[in-house]
């Protein structure tokens, strides 16, 4: 039986983190590693109760949570990692089809947004090709959604991928490594809810924070 | 043509011109050698930099015209073009040494949450 753990990294997700677990929950996963990323509200005591809970305690980004939760996993012994949004927008019910592409041959899983655009906003997926653009002349490997946050790592992907970003770019990173470590993969349409609250999150990739993120990816790359 | 301006360099434009072909060489091959910290973007920047100043070394011409067209001395010109390197470097080692800094600070706070895994697990034991 593999261990199969799910990362999440949150950041100020109070209102929506109870719900995402139990949710997560009901499709059997138990094994789940929140990664509270300095959260002024209560995020971390409500991940506490429900599952384990690790917090860094001064707002690092999105790819240093991930990080650290993936490094937990290592510890505990994993198997396959899953990393998903503590949001709610990505709907457990794909982990299952990740898994499998795992058990069969893959290395990484990316879960893809615009393999399935249906419901997404017309400036997410330009925001998102744009993305997408540089990644693959900086980095030199196309995908379809190099944003994403919902993807599945096997245990050597995890052993091999070194990242050095904290923030968003921390995405497309990985992108880096999957083509520096020739890790096989696969990309598959993901469900993503857009819902009133995850629509008006001030923590998102915004246009301004996409140009810093550019740059960043022009200084580590 | 070459020959011709070969035939003409002085002393110093010949030293500033090894010291930069010196410089250009070796970022290129630190920079394909993958060698740390040397990143696409340093890479770039130390290009237009050296290549700046091989440039100005084999045609000082250009810069004394470019400096007839600005309204500018020669010699300030010339002090101008330091100070804009200088600017350049001082740049440089401060967005390195707040990079250096960041990646510290991330990496103490991660440590410190995985204390919390340890505590975890030997409370599961």
């Amino acid at each position: 039986m593999k261990k199969i753990f799910l990362i999440i990294p949150v950041y100020n997700e109070s209102k929506v983190l109870k719900e995402t677990l139990e949710e997560i929950k009901q499709y059997g996963y138990d094994k789940i590693i929140v990664v509270d990323d300095g959260s002024s509200d209560d995020s971390f005591d409500i991940a506490r109760k429900e599952c384990l809970a690790l917090k860094l305690e001064i707002n690092r980004g999105k790819g240093a949570a991930v990080k650290t939760g993936i490094e937990a996993a290592k510890k505990l012994g994993a198997d396959v990692v899953v990393t998903l949004d503590g949001d709610g927008q990505h709907n457990p019910k794909d982990i299952k089809k990740m898994l499998q592409l795992i058990n069969d041959k893959y290395d990484v899983v990316l879960g893809s947004r615009l393999k399935n655009p249906q419901g997404m906003p017309w400036y997410k997926i330009m925001h998102n090709q744009i993305g997408n653009f540089f990644t693959w002349i900086i980095y030199g490997l196309w995908v379809s959604d190099s944003q994403s946050g919902f993807r599945a790592y096997s245990r050597k992907a995890i052993d091999l991928i070194d990242t050095k970003t904290d923030r968003y770019e921390y995405d497309s990173e990985i992108i880096r490594e999957i083509k520096k470590h020739k890790l096989s993969y696969t990309e598959i349409p993901i469900e993503v809810r857009y819902t009133q609250y995850s629509m008006n999150k001030k923590n998102k990739q915004n246009f301004i924070n996409g140009i810093k993120t550019l740059i960043k990816m022009l200084i580590y790359s | 043509m070459l020959k011709a301006i070969l035939f003409k360099i002085s002393f110093f434009q010949w030293l500033l011109i090894v010291v930069a072909l010196f410089f250009i060489v070796d970022r290129v091959k630190k920079f394909f050698k993958k060698e740390y910290k040397q990143t696409f973007l340093k890479f770039i920047f130390s290009l237009i930099i050296w290549g700046g100043v091989l440039f100005f070394s084999l045609f000082p011409d250009v810069a004394r015209q470019l400096s007839m067209k600005l309204g500018l001395g020669e010699n300030l010109n010339v002090l101008i073009f330091f100070g804009f390197v200088i600017v350049f470097i001082i740049i440089f080692k401060i967005l390195e040494i707040v990079e250096r800094n960041e990646r510290n600070i991330t990496e103490i706070v991660r440590k410190n949450a995985l204390r919390d895994l340890e505590k975890y697990k030997k409370k599961k034991k």
